[in-house]
């Protein structure tokens, strides 16, 4: 078991380096994805802002699982949509590390707490899928 | 497409480099950038915003933890509080009617100015509670001479509930609401103020991203205005915190607290039917 001293400096150095790799990851994928909309459908992309702005939101559940698969296919709203998808989990990512971080240092108090947040951050995305 | 792309890159260019130079986050700006010039709905800023608010937070904080300044105990002690908060919060914007969001921005941005306004000193707290010893919560951060200090924790439970409502009004409006995080952690749990901020911007990350996963998994997230704007608001908090080291930070303290004042009244009054 690594001494507070080792296991803080442990987490100061490995949390930067996922927030910014997660970070670049996700910026890179939104510049693709703006590039080929803008080569491929620049249509959609005008059509889309206009009606927003004369008509206001309108939800669509997404299917996660195909939404990658199609990104992988070249389809630009796929990839800007799994690149804001890898952005919004970046802490989700960086909670997960400590959860293991601490569980393996065996500290209950933390592991109890990241775990807390872990489940709440997926309490969330139900709540998202059935609200 | 270039030219709307390019608009709301600007825009949110614009919205990251002002959160940035004056501590307030993107999310201040980013929201009524994008309804009162952008003419979007209230719902798909927030959206937008809360994606861009994390994205600044990952990439400002960075620097903050590796160089000591962050209390990463204290963070994910509070985040359970903050995340509770934006999850219920996020929930509940999906329900409100623009109307009610636009009033309640505008409360949060008098709000902010209240808090922007406020002069704190600095004061270190030399041991920690019983609860905050417990759970080692206690830290050091680095002097200019290097020179590590060392302080105290106290009333975790305060900061908490203080943090419910941060993590409450981040979900439901856009924003990080790093002023209520910095006034839980500096005037209630009595950490220095700069370890506050730190910890506060670090803390941003995760409550924005809760709020995030809510308008993601309810497909509430638009992709054409989420995405130039995740990376103007990112790019312009970098030129913002590259500028922060040179700027007279304090000398521009009083526009800021007139453009939320501003910001406050434009929202409100859109609120009321004006716009």
């Amino acid at each position: 078991m690594a001494t507070e001293e080792d296991e803080d400096r442990i987490l100061r150095v490995w949390t930067p380096r996922i927030l910014r790799a997660s970070v670049l990851t996700s910026a890179s994928l939104l510049i693709v994805g703006l590039i080929v909309m803008g080569l491929s459908a620049p249509g959609f992309y005008i059509d889309r802002v206009g009606d927003i702005q004369m008509h206001g939101r309108k939800a669509v559940k997404q299917d996660w699982a195909s939404l990658t698969v199609e990104a992988f296919q070249g389809h630009p709203r796929a990839i800007l949509m799994v690149g804001l998808l890898i952005l919004t989990l970046v802490p989700l990512g960086r909670v997960a590390f400590t959860f293991f971080f601490f569980l393996k240092e065996k500290d209950h108090a933390f592991t109890i707490l990241t775990a807390t947040v872990l489940v709440l951050l997926i309490v969330g995305v139900m709540l998202g899928r059935v609200g | 497409m270039l030219i709307v792309v390019g608009e709301l890159l600007l825009l949110a260019l614009g919205a990251g480099f002002i959160g940035s130079i004056s501590g307030l986050g993107g999310g201040v700006f980013i929201v009524p950038g994008l309804t009162l010039l952008g003419h979007v709905p209230i719902h798909v800023a927030i959206g937008a915003s809360l994606i861009s608010v994390v994205a600044t937070s990952a990439g400002a904080s960075a620097a903050f933890v590796r160089d000591g300044w962050t209390n990463l105990r204290v963070a994910m002690a509070l985040e359970v509080a903050t995340v509770s908060g934006a999850i219920v919060g996020a929930s509940l914007a999906g329900v409100l009617s623009g109307r009610v969001l636009e009033m309640l921005f505008a409360v949060m941005m008098l709000i902010s100015a209240y808090f922007a306004a406020r002069r704190t000193g600095e004061h270190i707290l030399p041991s920690s509670d019983r609860l905050a010893e417990r759970l080692k919560l206690g830290g050091s951060f680095p002097e200019s001479d290097g020179r590590m200090v060392r302080y105290g924790v106290r009333n975790l439970p305060g900061g908490a509930a203080i943090m419910v409502v941060a993590g409450l009004m981040s979900g439901m409006l856009g924003i990080g609401a790093g002023a209520l995080k910095v006034v839980a952690m500096d005037s209630v749990m009595g950490l220095p103020l700069k370890v506050s901020s730190a910890t506060s911007n670090f803390m941003i990350g995760v409550t924005a991203g809760a709020g995030a996963l809510v308008f993601l998994s309810r497909g509430d997230v638009s992709v054409v205005i989420s995405s130039p704007v995740a990376l103007g608001v990112t790019a312009g908090a970098l030129i913002g915190s590259r500028m922060l080291m040179h700027a007279k930070v304090e000398a521009l303290r009083l526009v800021f607290i007139v453009l939320l004042l501003l910001i406050a009244v434009e929202m409100g009054w859109r609120a009321l039917g004006g716009i």
